[in-house]
């Protein structure tokens, strides 16, 4: 491996001294899992960061992809970190065609700047992803970690928006996979491929999305029932009818009271939150459907919000693990799948599991999709627990597993990463993993030991 | 291996009854909707995942190519096997085996057409969105392997955006889960890059698939142009406007009149070229949407435009639609159906440049296609018995394919690369993108075993 001298000038011959960081102090920001690297560059162009890979794989360097750095914490413990890439200089708007409702723009913009612009284009647009992390989240961030948020039940995830990216492959090749129509079967739809990757295959660079018209109205709608087999069957009947809502959200009574987002009147209960989105008359017709649906539920009452609270609330929401990591230091975030059926069973055993464990635990569930998210709150004595911790993981892995799902530690002190399968219950399709990261990054040098299998 | 053995060792796993091998059967699986012909050795219909793995590792091991095959609807040449080998035809598994509405999934096997999953989910009230225009007689097993469009694409998405996961054969016989029921599995997405992999990369023995709710109410209207232009400015100005219909398709003259003498969907002869236009989801507020794609098109000089006022009505717009492959196949005795897809804002000046392309070459062109998605799909008319006729269409087709790249789009939307389009996959891609998709094929089938010869072109 060659000296950090001799690597510091390569990389100042190729995007100059002004974009590199290697004083040791600075560099203990960007640590990961407590490894820090050897240096951070900030390519502005996507030949640069071809030529930074291409030596990186000659000379074996490992790269930590990075744009605003909130997702660094998940995966496995990384085996070895020489350089962190940050995209944060890639922010251009490639091509801007909201007539023909796509949008190419560079990884390290900020989600929360594009939809600022398009809201401003024409008749307003947006992208329709609403992940965790509304003022710093990148796109190429949440895209390689396939973040997604509430508004997925309608709109779906990454992989449903992208048709078009250009990576750096680990060999330093510029791949362009898709393109800018939104049908597209020219090819292995390598994009799907990308997403979700963890960055283990490439780095993404450009991203091509489609876009939609921003609603003519938008609602939101909360509900609080006192029971969560109440708030279950709600839901159930909700999802079931062919009303037609963007979002469907649980929380747990732990949540509503930690959230930055006061509900007085929910306190203790377990609170239903629905996003419309549309043409004023369904909007309307459906916040007075839902409405009834509720009542029938044993909901007391539901509150409808007005615009200004509706970002608010949403925000909040988005934003629960940001505002626990302040208010709750040493809480460990899980990310839970599981049969969209099984919503109400699984909200239900992991409070009790917690609970058994002698912890509190919040929870959100994105109720239509059979996904939830939750946070574990050991309190100060985290190094007491961390054994309890351990086999409440597990058992909790096992409930998911048994409703055909699975669970991924999103994020967790290194004590607790170092004796957990961070990716959950290994599955049968490994292998083919494993296969295909050989194939593309022999070398292994990009994010080394942060994907599941130890990749 | 010779035909005769290689037929008495597929007998052992299938019983002789389910191995094709007469010259009849080698020339009938020898060819689909595309242009391409070629010869298999022997043909498998598997009852079973498990009958499936041994017959793949039975030609693993001794060297055989092996080619999936539904109902050979394929328009680039996907289900011929060009190098020989052995085509597995699903027509014995085709089971729903799982109707889950509580978690919105259906469980099939590969050899159901799409349309009888359809009837079945509509007895209760569900639907499964992707509609290609052979959903008769198409197989999901196709619609994965080939990424299947379909009109209502353009608002609910592909058959990717609805295929959740699958059971699959790998190239020595293996069988594992990608995906499934639940969303977000981790690992890479395995079933998005297996759908629309065309068979090369394994060989789906059963699919997990979205379903939702029927729409509450649903308005199709028509809308009769005098000029082609004009619908195609139409097309750009909805979608500019910001309106996702459930579909927004095109049907030209030369097509109208192939329509009406098959199937009588009511298409005035005089028109230079009609929209159907569909609206579905709540009831509430879809008049109002309607009114406004009517003055969207009466703004670009519609003749006339009407709503269905029964579902008799509607159905009879739409048998038109989806008869006009098969209507136009009337006019010539063969079609080259090109599928290239453009930005949506590009779609009036790149029909103007294909109707040109075919005035160059002499060669009459039918237009029916998914406007909203910017999916065309030109027809080019000939006879194949004319050689002269038939080199001219090879080369109107690739030129066509080229204007559709060189105005920002693709060479394929929904029909895939196959045979046919190998050579234009360099319109698209450089040599490195197809050396990225190469370490994909090697990562899934190293030794060569599914479908070869397809998708990617050979690399200098």
């Amino acid at each position: 491996m060659p000296k950090g001298d001799k690597i510091s000038s390569k990389f100042k011959e190729i995007i100059g001294e002004s974009h590199i960081v290697k004083d040791s102090e600075k560099l203990q920001a960007y640590a990961v899992d407590g490894k820090k690297p050897k240096i951070v560059v900030s390519p502005g162009k996507i030949e640069e960061v071809s030529k930074i890979v291409a030596y990186a794989n000659q000379e074996q360097l490992s790269i930590i992809p990075r744009g605003n750095g909130t997702k660094l914490g998940m995966g496995g413990i990384p085996k070895k970190v020489d350089i962190v890439l940050s995209t944060l200089r890639l922010k251009k708007v490639t091509d801007n065609d909201c007539e023909n409702l796509t949008l190419s723009v560079q990884s390290g913009m900020p989600l929360k700047e594009v939809q600022k612009m398009l809201a401003k284009e024409g008749r307003g647009y947006f992208l329709p992803l609403d992940p965790p992390f509304t003022d710093k989240a990148t796109l190429g961030g949440i895209v390689a970690s396939n973040s997604s948020g509430p508004k997925r039940l309608l709109y779906g995830t990454a992989r449903d928006l992208i048709i078009g990216t250009k990576a750096v492959f680990p060999n330093g090749d510029i791949v362009v996979s898709g393109g800018k129509t939104v049908k597209n079967v020219s090819g292995y739809d390598m994009c799907k491929l990308l997403i979700g990757s963890y960055g283990t295959l490439g780095i993404l660079c450009e991203i091509t999305f489609k876009l939609l018209p921003l609603p003519e109205k938008e609602a939101t709608l909360l509900i609080p029932f006192a029971r969560l087999e109440e708030a279950d069957g709600f839901v159930r009947e909700l999802i079931g009818s062919q009303l037609i809502p963007t979002s469907v959200e649980t929380l747990n009574p732990t949540t509503v009271k930690k959230m930055k987002y006061s509900i007085s009147t929910s306190n203790g209960y377990y609170l239903v939150a629905i996003g419309l989105e549309g043409v004023r008359e369904g909007v309307d017709r459906q916040v007075s459907d839902m409405g009834e649906i509720g009542k029938k539920h044993g909901a007391l009452k539901a509150e409808v919000l007005d615009t200004e609270k509706q970002n608010a609330f949403w925000t909040a929401l988005r934003d629960f693990s940001k505002g626990l990591a302040k208010s709750a230091p040493g809480s460990i975030s899980l990310k839970s799948n599981f049969l969209i059926s099984k919503r109400g069973e699984m909200l239900a055993s992991f409070e009790k599991m917690t609970k058994e464990s002698g912890m509190d635990c919040a929870i959100l569930s994105h109720s239509g999709n059979g996904i939830l998210h939750a946070h574990l709150l050991p309190g100060r004595s985290l190094r007491s627990k961390s054994d309890s911790l351990v086999e409440l993981i597990r058992k909790l892995t096992a409930e998911a597993v048994k409703n055909e799902g699975n669970l991924v530690v999103e994020s967790a002190p290194v004590a607790i990463k170092k004796k957990v399968d961070v990716w959950g219950q290994s599955r049968d399709d490994y292998r083919v993993v494993r296969r295909l990261k050989e194939q593309i990054d022999p070398a292994g040098i990009l994010n080394p030991g942060r994907f599941l299998g130890g990749i | 291996m010779d035909r005769e053995r290689l037929s008495q060792e597929m007998a052992n796993i299938v019983g002789k009854e389910n191995v094709l091998s007469s010259e009849t059967d080698l020339l009938l699986y020898g060819y689909d909707a595309s242009l391409f012909r070629a010869k298999p050795d022997c043909i498998v219909l598997p009852g079973s995942t498990e009958e499936v793995s041994k017959v793949v590792r039975f030609a693993h091991e001794n060297g055989i190519h092996v080619v999936g095959r539904g109902s050979g609807t394929n328009l680039s040449g996907g289900t011929i096997p060009a190098q020989g080998g052995i085509v597995i035809h699903f027509s014995r598994m085709n089971r729903i085996l799982e109707i889950d509405l509580e978690n919105q999934r259906v469980v099939v096997e590969p050899g159901i057409f799409t349309l009888t999953l359809k009837n079945a989910l509509a007895r209760y009230g569900y639907v499964y969105q992707p509609d290609p225009a052979s959903e008769k007689v198409s197989t999901l097993g196709g619609n994965f392997g080939e990424n299947s469009g379909g009109p209502h694409c353009l608002k609910y998405g592909v058959t990717t955006n609805h295929m959740l996961g699958a059971e699959v054969v790998l190239y020595d016989g293996s069988v594992i889960q990608v995906g499934g029921k639940s969303l977000d599995n981790p690992g890479y997405d395995l079933t998005g890059i297996l759908v629309g992999s065309e068979g090369t990369l394994g060989i789906a023995t059963k699919l997990v698939l979205r379903i939702m709710p029927k729409p509450e109410a649903v308005k199709t209207m028509l809308a009769i142009y005098n000029s082609l232009e004009d619908a195609g400015k139409t097309v750009s100005a909805i979608i500019a406007d910001g309106i996702i219909p459930a579909t927004l398709e095109m049907i030209d003259k030369l097509t109208i009149k192939a329509v009406e003498e098959s199937v009588h969907a009511g298409f005035p002869l005089d028109a230079e070229a009609v929209l159907l236009i569909e609206l579905d989801g709540l009831k509430d507020g879809m008049e109002r949407l309607a009114e406004r794609i009517m003055e969207i098109c009466r703004k670009n000089n519609v003749r006339e435009v009407k709503a269905a006022k029964t579902e008799a009505e509607r159905m009879q717009l739409w048998a038109g639609r989806k008869g006009a492959f098969g209507a136009v196949a009337r006019l010539r005795p063969n079609y080259l159906v090109c599928d290239g897809t453009v930005p949506r804002t590009k779609l009036p000046e790149v029909l103007t440049r294909v109707m040109e392309v075919g005035k160059k070459y002499g060669l009459a062109i039918a237009n029916v296609f998914h406007a909203g998605d910017g999916n065309l799909h030109p027809l080019i008319l000939f006879d194949e018995r004319n050689e002269e006729e038939l080199r001219k269409v090879h080369l109107a087709g690739s030129e066509i394919l080229k204007i559709c790249s060189d105005a920002g789009g693709t060479i394929s939307g929904e029909h895939g690369i196959g045979t046919e389009k190998k050579k234009e996959m360099l319109f698209v891609f450089s040599p490195r993108d197809i050396t990225a998709m190469g370490k994909v094929k090697k990562a899934f089938d190293p030794d060569d075993v599914y479908n070869p010869g397809k998708v990617l072109p050979e690399q200098p």
